[in-house]
Order: C-alpha cells, then structure tokens, then sequence
C-alpha cells in the first residue's frame, strides 16, 4: 500500500511538472462559469432563481451521470461510443417489460441489468478480442439501437405508474433523487480516482498502456470493469430517464454519446488518456448545461445552442492544447 | 493487387445477391439494382474521401451534419422561394464552402494539434445548429429543374449521380494507388515519424484530406439533395455512422495506413443492400427495423474475421 501511495504521489507530482499550480483548466472552467452566471443575472435575473435552476437541473443528472465512468474511460486513453444506445436498449427493455406484465421495479432492473450486460459485451470484446474501443462501440452503438427499434418495433410504451415517476420528481429540497444519484456517484468517483490504487492505475494505464501492463498493472480486468460501468450508468440514466418523461422508446439517449463526450473533454480530460479530474467533469456537465439552457431562455431560439456548444468545446481544447505546450515549454 | 478482404465482401456480396435472388427474382431486376446504386452513390463518394482521412490516421465525424448544411446552403441559393439565383451558384458556393470547413477542420487538426475526434464532433454540433438557423424551421420547396437533374436525371440511361459517384471512385482509387500523394498517404498514416523524417509534409497531407473529404461531401450533397423535392432539416444526420462503417467494414484500419478505396467501395454496397434484403424477403413489415442492428453486426464481424486471422504473437502486441 506504501508503495503504491508512493508511485501515485509520483504519478502525480510527474502529472504536475507543467506548473506549480495543477488545477488551472479547472479554474478556467469555473471562471466561465460564474462569467456566465453573472451576465445571466444581469440579462434575466429570473434565470438564477435557485427554484428555476434546480428544475432546469433535472435536465442534465442522466448526461451527468454517464460521463463520471465516461471520464475515467477516456482517462485510461479509450471511449465509449455506445452510451446513447445501450440507453435506448435499457428503455426499451423497461418499458417491453412493462407492458408484459412485469412489474414496473422489478422492468426498472432488469433495464440497469441490460445495460451493464451492454456494457460488459462492449469490455469483452475490447479486452479478450483485443478490438479497438472506437470501432467496438461505434458497431454497438448502431449495434444496440438497431436491436432497439427492431425489438420495440419503434413503437413507445407510456403510461407508467406514480410510484415509478416519483423516482425521477421525488428528492430532497428540490434537489431530485436523479440529482442525488448524481452527486453522490461523483463524490464517490472522486474518492476512487484520488485515494485508490485504482484511480492511479488509471492514469498510468492513459499515459502508458504498455509499461503499465509490463509494471503489474490489472490493465485488461480494469478496462472490463470501466466499459461494464459505463452500461451501468447509462442503464441507470435511461431508467431516469423513462421515469422523468414517462415514455420509454427506441430513441431515448439518441446523440448522448456526444453530448458526454463533449462535456467530458470540455472539463479537461484528454482525449489522448492520462490527464484529467471529475471535478473537470462535473464542471464541464455545468458548463454545458446553463450554456444551452441560459441561451434556450434568452433567445427561446434552441438552435442557437448547438452553435455556441460546439464552438465552446472547439475553443476550450484548442486553449487548452495552447497552454499545455507553453507549460511543457517553460518546464 | 485484390486483398483477402476485398475477395471476402465480393464473395458476400455475390452470395447475398444469388441467395435474396432465387427466393425473390424481383430483387435482381434492373430497377432495384439501380434503386440500390442510386443509395449508395452519394455514400461511395463521401466514403472515398473518408477512406483518405482514415488511412492517415485521422476521423471525420462531422460529414453527415456538414451534408445537412450544404443542402440547407444549396436549397436557400436556388430556389424560387428564397434567393432564386441561378444552380452554377449554388453548386459553386457549396463545393466552396464544403471545402472551407473541411480545411477548418484540418487546420485545427494540424496547426490547432487538437484530435479529429473532438475537432469534428465540435463541428457536428455547430453545423447542426447553424442548418437549422439556415432552415429557419421550414422545408425548402422549389427547388429548380437544373438542381433537380443532379437528383435525379440521367446521362445515356445512367442515373447522374452513379456516374459522378463512378468517376469520383475511378480517381480516388488512381489517386490512392498510382500516385506519389496517395502513397504519401499510406506512408504518414502507417509511420507519421518516419514520414517525417522522409521528408514528407504530414501536416500538409493530413490538411488536404479534411478539405478533400469537404469537398466530396459537397458532390455528395449535390447528388442526393435534389434527389427529392424538399429539403428537409434532418437532411443527412447520421450518415457519419454509415461511412465510417462502410470504411471500416472495407478493410481500413482505424490505426491508418492500411486499407483501399475498392474495399470501401464494395462495403458501401453491401450496407447499401441490407435495406432491400430485408423487404425483398418478405420478412414482414417490422424487418426493416432491424437495418441498424445488422449494420452494427456487420462491423464486429468484420473486426472479428480480422482478429482472427491475425498470427498470434503480433496480436498479443497490438
């Protein structure tokens, strides 16, 4: 254990060679934020109200909480193209289930079952057939939601009990229970990615695969446990998801997968692998999520918002890609 | 000069055509074949050009929205219901404007060093976004009998667009051969260090793929575009996915340096045949439902025959 602690406080300290201070896109990211938060005060003070915010929330809690095991993904230097089917997989599964008769808890598990089931093929075949993870989950990812629309024949299936629906309106302080799940995975992910072995492996797997495998690093097993997370997660957030809008359908998750992949790499994670926090990440969710809302409410034109989130992401990497070299330059 | 895998999608592909042929003749009539080249026309030429941005390396998931905006572009300039200028305006403006974003595209992806991944994923959404500003919410209706040639006339009996989408394939495939840029290509896309050291611009090579790949987007789009008479807003989304398959599934490494035009070209139509299959079949009216699954089945199949034809040592390296 003392060793490892010491090749983490290694890893670490090699991770910071860049400057004194580690956690400067982080601070950016936050800087923006309230540069947001404040010209939305001053343009529509109605936006900040916290009752408005915390119901505009709700929106986000599934994209946020895929991209906690999307970040230590691509952490490790892999990705995960699959989340936003295996999500449609995991409704349509709920709601089959459903409309068959089984009852609603018990569909709501077979449908987090199905996507760690997902989530596990996408790792056995990246791990023991040795696939690259861009082309495994870009074949599950038409893969899933194929199986999707051929099982559920495209059709919806609504009309779901209170009790299931409370789980997404339910909560504390109007802090849904969806936004609970969130925040407490993401403490947990942090603890995780900052006191453990794991976490460090991690990072050493995402700088150097293979002298991380030669130095006794589990590299396979942890890559099979990341992907099969990522199921988990997205079959928790399609769950959610059924339950916030009561409809369960083929195309639920349609384009998540980019959405979480730009607010992963958006709070700082490099898509190269080895570089990146959870903090950024939830940052990054954040970030994205008053960025397309705050512009939805101030123009009630939602076009707009592809716009500037996709230059954002665009910018927010190429700043990034800029001060990393002047770093590495005055290292 | 035929690959191990361009044998296998020609055996396939002959295979699925005697096969869906004697339990439904009407499969191999001229109209059909033609329906199923006319589909994959517009693919094949986006294909080729991702098929370069591939080999060396790179990925470009920003075509099918970029698909989207030039037709959107297209539809605004010529028809009579919104600036009606004259279709040489229109095609001009697009192949200008398909190639200015793709070198945006290889600009930040050379001289940005950011990864094509992110670069075009940012461009996706930004394009998506600025369609619909385009758009303004309306279909595009009107579109000039010029335009609509490209859609859907003909040249001495053959549809316009399988003749572009021909002679598009017949020079990608000299470029990527014969010539010492296709060449170039292999080799950055194989060992951009040692291309380097070669002297090769690599920086260069990647930059002109993007703007080529912009480019035939925008042939694509002309093609396929007026195919119909409107123009809608959805116009193209997705079809990133279906490229990058056929790509893949053609043989092209996602590492870069390995792979052909001929290979993309035959995975172009065998996707493009799975459709049809399944309505020729006569498998019922929910089978065309199960089109993407079979697309997805196509690719792990495809890494899984290359997986294990592979010696054993080299894949315990990879």
């Amino acid at each position: 254990m003392n060793e490892v602690t010491q090749t983490r406080s290694n890893l670490s300290n090699s991770k910071r060679v860049a400057g004194a201070f580690p956690y400067w896109h982080e601070t950016a990211l936050l800087v923006l934020l309230v540069a947001l938060m404040t010209t939305a005060h001053v343009l529509s003070p109605d936006f900040l109200d916290p009752g408005t915010q915390l119901e505009l929330l709700t929106h986000v809690y599934e994209a946020g909480i895929i991209a906690l095991p999307m970040t230590l993904i691509i952490i490790t230097g892999g990705i995960d193209l699959s989340v936003g089917s295996t999500m449609a997989l995991s409704a349509v599964t709920l709601g089959l289930a459903f409309r068959a008769g089984i009852p609603v808890f018990v569909a709501a598990i077979l449908c987090v079952v199905v996507g760690t089931a997902a989530g596990a093929l996408n790792g056995f075949f990246i791990t023991r057939v040795k696939v690259h993870p861009l082309l495994v989950t870009l074949a599950t990812l038409a893969a899933y939601s194929g199986i999707a629309e051929g099982v559920s024949k495209a059709a919806p299936v609504s009309g779901f009990p209170a009790n299931f629906l409370a789980l997404s309106s339910g909560g504390i302080d109007g802090v849904t229970i969806p936004g609970i799940i969130w925040i407490v995975s993401a403490v947990l992910t942090t603890v995780l990615v900052i006191r453990t072995p794991f976490g460090t492996y991690l990072y050493a797997m995402g700088y150097n695969e293979v002298a991380s495998r030669l130095s006794g690093v589990p590299v396979q097993r942890i890559k099979y446990a990341l992907y099969t997370l990522a199921g988990t997660a997205s079959g928790l957030a399609a769950m959610l998801f059924v339950a916030r809008r009561n409809t369960a359908k083929a195309d639920v998750g349609n384009g998540m997968e980019l959405d979480v992949i730009a607010m992963v790499v958006l709070g700082g994670t490099s898509i190269f692998g080895g570089r990146g926090t959870i903090i950024g990440t939830v940052l990054g969710v954040l970030l994205i999520h008053e960025t397309r809302e705050f512009v939805s409410w101030q123009t009630n034109r939602s076009e707009l918002n592809s716009i500037f989130i996709g230059a954002l992401l665009i910018i927010a990497v190429l700043l990034n890609r800029v001060f990393a070299n002047q770093n590495s330059r005055t290292a | 000069m035929i690959g191990r895998r361009e044998l296998r999608l020609v055996a396939l592909i002959a295979i699925l055509l005697v096969v869906v042929g004697l339990i439904n003749p009407v499969f191999l009539s001229i109209a059909n074949v033609r329906d199923i080249l006319v589909r994959a026309a517009p693919l094949l030429i986006i294909a080729c050009g991702m098929t370069f941005v591939v080999l060396i390396g790179e990925i470009d998931i920003s075509v099918g929205s970029l698909m989207g905006f030039l037709a959107a572009v297209l539809g605004t300039i010529t028809s009579s219901d919104h600036l009606h200028l004259p279709t040489a305006v229109g095609i001009a403006a697009i192949m200008l404007i398909g190639m200015a974003i793709g070198s945006v595209n290889g600009l930040l992806v050379t001289v940005g060093k950011v990864p094509s991944i992110i670069v075009t994923l940012g461009m996706l959404t930004l394009l998506t976004g600025a369609t619909q500003i385009v758009m303004a919410g309306h279909w595009i209706t009107n579109l000039p009998r010029t335009l609509r040639y490209f859609g859907v006339g003909s040249i001495l009996g053959l549809p316009v667009c399988i003749v572009i989408a021909t002679m598009v394939f017949v020079v990608c495939a000299f470029i990527a051969r014969q010539t010492p840029y296709g060449l170039r290509i292999y080799a950055s896309g194989d060992n951009p260090g040692a291309a380097k050291t070669f002297g090769l611009k690599v920086n260069w090579l990647r930059w002109s793929v993007f703007a080529l790949t912009g480019l035939l987007t925008a042939v694509a789009t002309l093609v396929s575009a007026p195919q119909l008479s409107v123009i809608e807003s959805g116009f193209g989304q997705g079809s990133e996915l279906t490229v990058v398959t056929a790509v893949v599934v053609g043989g092209t490494s996602i590492r870069g340096g390995k792979g052909t035009i001929l290979g993309t070209f035959l995975a172009v139509l065998l996707i493009c045949m799975i459709r049809p299959i399944l309505t020729f079949l006569r498998l019922g009216e929910s089978a065309t439902y199960w089109e993407k699954a079979i697309q997805g089945s196509l690719i792990l199949g495809a890494v899984l025959l290359d997986q294990l034809g592979r010696p054993r040592g080299k894949a315990a390296i990879a």
